[in-house]
């Protein structure tokens, strides 16, 4: 039995590393942690990044949810154990040693919870929470470190032992030494067991406490190995799976974040499978080469967030008129402007499905799982195809550089299909690139084809591809590319998922990766007797009203969740379906979490036309994470 | 002349009397010029991707057969760099102004150079943006008694070849559309260069810019000479300095200097190229 009588929770822990971004290590820690924990068959979800935009100094926290079945979301804010991997000193008063983790994220901490830091500086004082039954544990890392071990580097290693021993984990070294042998073994075999040395010294930094204070440990991660095949994985990472399985052979990204790592991958990875990855010199030279990359018949996909998108929005109309296809990554950051470059948020949904001037076709879609990242890029892959039209594929920082535990069955292998591409010369007539169809979609063909030459230009052109200023043919050309839209909902729009019965009950509405937290809300609004549905897109423009309609023909009221201000898809909505929304909308950079979605859908409920704002001051609502943060961060 | 071949360049186009240049245009010698030196290197229309530029110079990608793409102002460079590296066995002419090249697009002329992919880049140069009614380009200013540089408004004007140059560009030529053979020649030269190869053809036009006439050109263009060496970047900068302070206009190879290379292949873009590839080795690493 745990402290006060509770029982000792198996397999189901919520951690937080937290210490100063890149000298400490916050995340090299937990993506060890992560893949051990997918190896011993458990399920670990790190997806609410807490860092900063700059490399080094700034507070860096990384909260995880590791449990024995695949977990709804990543849960609340609230924490089991708290790992503070700091050990400032403070010049100014000696005695308070500086550490930002327990000072920002002890409030999160759970009543008879762990609190494990880095002692070597000094301890804290931790009267506060030891009050509310919090075991604590000061652990001289760094010290032991840099005089026992005499390399300051192990510090981590000695914490990650530390906190093993407080999960009750691993206690015969299987896992942590398989790992370290497949990192270190090449650097000689004193340096692995340097490291199981120092893993050991925190697990008996562990005992001494234990021993000293009798206490019992409130949690245990039991191994359950051999159940499936996972991996560890970022939705980027899915994403670039899913394109170089959809049949992506080009990609074209510009440094920022968090889409760079999707640029790293595919440089990385696509040669390996025929293909190129280019760093464009700027966000235009990217797209730009990747329009030309699909005109020359291979699928071309690009990558950015935000700022970069802006600057991309001139090509999106050249996509739309040359009816070259291309897929575009948006890992949305909080905007507008530069913004808050590592805080998710759902505010590129106008950018994207109005940038650009005049009227062209697009499909947006939004995963929203890691696992989808992988799924619907392989829809995007072949919508992209099939329609010829920009295709924009909208993630967040959170998904996008957030890891979690993936089973290898969502990784099938599809069959790829080229759509209505002009293989050879047809000489009974002419090619028409740009020919009037009933579908709106034209026979492509790429340029090297015998006997077959195309014209393609983002001024307006007849069906050869000359340029036409023609009304008619103004008006035919046009026509017919905004035709593709009606063949895609007819033959390819997926409807929105729908968890629970619409009929009569309040409906959430959500889009894009918010879809774990809400229906993790919506199980919990349940348990309170209030039957809400979830209805949940991915296949987020244009939408398809008729199917829709009906779908919302006899709902209750409909609260639309989003993480931006002004709640845009709320407002798309409400434009293509006529029907009034309610609104709950989160836009101070901090990941969206269940019991606050549910008690902010309540009180959306209470009256029409609410809107209601996470976070924000002018409608407080509990908050449970985010009140101890800097500005600054 | 092999005329039957100059006759196959007029197919997939727009016909001859639908050419939408002012009489005397420039661009005509240049349009002249790509035919014979596509004929002579017997390059075939389907394997040709002509990128075009926006503005009058651009739509000379309509005027004559073969694949051809118009996108933004500015990015005819990136679109052709895209399209050669997806398929290097394209032959990747781009052909803009300017304005285009050197203004809007000067992002991508001095990274494409830098990059050095196998393509042509023809700038038709004629110091004023015609389609918009006579605005200063970039390259606004040539032989003019110089004011410029006092104000803002009116900055002294880019140098092509120097900044093609500077870009480590290794090929870099100058053409005179009034002189059609020397064009072509330039032309055949650039296609066959193995990398990215520059040709700033003084284009007159001659509705807008009354003052770099054709009369202006042929009094002050003059031959590289003979003994030039082109590989010698120094003696490149040299050349183009030396002309300008003669108040001459260099024609010809001034600089041509290939990188060593290693062969692209095509990417995969067939169906059965692409089908079942197998994840394992990425996934593993995730294990």
């Amino acid at each position: 039995m745990g402290p006060e009588g509770e029982a000792v929770r198996v397999n189901h822990v919520k951690l937080l590393v937290g210490g100063v971004q890149l000298r400490d290590g916050v995340t090299t820690v937990t993506d060890i942690l992560g893949k051990i924990f997918t190896r011993a068959g458990l399920f670990a979800v790190a997806m609410e990044k807490g860092y900063a935009s700059t490399i080094y100094g700034a507070h860096q926290f990384d909260p995880m949810l590791v449990t024995e079945e695949p977990p709804v979301s990543y849960g609340d804010a609230e924490v089991d154990v708290l790992v503070a991997l700091d050990y400032d000193s403070n010049p100014d008063a000696p005695e308070q040693p500086n550490r930002d983790t327990v000072l920002r994220h002890g409030g999160k901490l759970r009543d008879g919870g762990i609190l494990v830091y880095d002692s070597s500086t000094g301890e804290i004082p931790t009267g506060a929470l030891e009050a509310r039954g919090i075991q604590v544990f000061p652990i001289p890392a760094r010290r032991i470190a840099q005089a026992e071990l005499k390399r300051e580097i192990v510090k981590n290693v000695v914490m990650t032992g530390a906190l093993f021993r407080l999960l009750q984990f691993d206690s015969d070294e299987t896992y942590l030494r398989q790992l370290l042998e497949e990192r270190f073994l090449r650097k000689g075999r004193e340096v692995v067991e340097l490291n199981l040395q120092a893993a050991r010294r925190g697990r008996q930094e562990v005992e001494r406490v234990l021993e000293a204070n009798g206490y019992e440990l409130p949690v245990r991660l039991e191994p359950r190995p051999g159940r499936h095949r996972a991996v560890y994985i970022s939705g980027n990472e899915c994403l670039g799976l899913g394109a170089i399985a959809g049949g992506v052979r080009f990609y074209a990204g510009y440094p920022i974040t968090p889409a760079s790592s999707i640029l790293e991958f595919m440089e990385q990875w696509l040669p390996r499978y025929g293909g190129r990855a280019l760093q464009g010199q700027n966000e235009r030279e990217s797209i730009r080469a990747a329009l030309g990359a699909a005109l020359a018949g291979v699928r071309s996909m690009v990558g950015s967030s935000g700022p970069g998108i802006s600057l991309k929005v001139e090509e999106f109309g050249v996509s739309g008129a040359t009816e070259t296809p291309v897929i575009v990554v948006d890992a949305q950051r909080a905007g507008p402007s530069t913004g808050m470059p590592t805080r998710p948020e759902q505010g590129d949904l106008n950018l994207v499905i109005g940038g650009g001037h005049g009227d062209f076709p697009r499909i947006v879609l939004a995963p929203g799982t890691v696992e989808e990242c992988y799924t619907l890029m392989l829809e995007a892959c072949e919508l992209s195809d099939k329609y010829q039209c920009p295709v924009f594929f909208l993630t967040d920082l959170n998904l996008s550089e957030g890891k979690k535990t993936v089973l290898e069955e969502v990784f099938r292998r599809p069959q790829v299909v080229r759509h209505g591409i002009v293989r050879e010369e047809v000489r009974s007539k002419p090619y028409r690139r740009f020919e009037i169809t009933p579908s709106g979609i034209s026979p492509r063909s790429v340029p090297g084809t015998p006997g077959v030459v195309f014209k393609a230009s983002g001024a307006e052109h007849d069906e050869f591809g000359f340029v036409s200023i023609d009304p008619r043919k103004r008006a035919a050309m046009m026509e017919k590319r905004m035709r593709k839209l009606d063949t895609y909902l007819r033959e390819d729009w997926k409807p929105p998922q729908v968890f629970g019965s619409v009929r009569g009950n309040p409906v959430l509405v959500g889009w894009g990766n918010t879809r774990p937290v809400l229906e993790e809300a919506r199980l919990l609004l349940q348990r309170r007797g209030v039957p809400v549905a979830l209805v949940h897109f991915t296949h987020v423009f244009p939408l398809h009203r008729r199917k829709l309609e009906a779908l919302f023909a006899d709902a209750g009221p409909v609260v639309v969740v989003e993480q931006n201000f002004s709640g845009q898809f709320a407002d798309l909505l409400q434009r293509e379906l006529r029907i009034a929304t309610r609104r709950v909308n989160k836009y101070n950079g901090v990941p969206l979490y269940p019991t606050e979605v549910a008690e902010a859908v309540l009180q959306a409920l209470r009256r029409e036309g609410a809107v209601v704002r996470i976070g924000g001051d002018s409608q407080p609502v509990p908050v449970e994470v985010g009140r101890n943060e800097h500005e600054g961060d | 002349m092999n005329t039957k071949g100059i006759k196959l360049w007029e197919e997939n186009a727009v016909p001859k009397h639908r050419i939408q240049w002012c009489p005397g245009c420039g661009d005509f010698g240049v349009l002249a010029a790509l035919k014979q030196a596509l004929t002579e290197l017997e390059v075939m229309p389907h394997e040709l991707l002509l990128v075009g530029g926006i503005g009058c110079s651009g739509q000379i990608r309509n005027y004559l057969n073969g694949n051809a793409f118009h996108g933004t102002h500015g990015g005819a460079l990136a679109y052709g760099l895209g399209a050669k590296m997806a398929n290097p066995d394209l032959k990747v002419i781009c052909l803009a102004g300017d304005g285009d090249t050197l203004a809007i697009g000067v992002e991508n002329f001095v990274h494409v150079c830098r990059r050095d992919p196998d393509m042509v880049l023809l700038v038709m140069n004629n110091g004023v943006y015609g389609l918009t009614k006579g605005q200063d380009s970039p390259t606004a200013g040539l032989g003019q008694p110089d004011e410029r540089g006092s104000r803002e408004e009116h900055p002294p004007m880019v140098d092509a070849l120097l900044l093609a140059l500077a870009s480590e560009a290794t090929f870099v030529a100058q053409s005179f559309s009034g002189d059609v053979k020397h064009t072509a020649r330039m032309i055949v030269e650039a296609i066959q260069h193995p990398g990215f190869a520059f040709i700033n053809d003084f284009s007159p036009c001659v509705t807008y810019n009354r003052f770099n006439t054709y009369d202006w050109f042929r009094e002050r263009v003059e031959y590289v000479p003979d003994d030039h060496d082109p590989s010698d970047r120094d003696a490149a900068w040299r050349l183009v300095r030396e002309f300008a302070r003669r108040g001459k206009i260099p024609l010809g190879v001034v600089y041509r200097n290939p990188r060593p290379k290693r062969p692209q292949r095509r990417l995969p873009m067939w169906e059965d190229e692409l089908s079942g590839v197998d994840l394992d080795p990425v996934l593993a690493g995730y294990r």
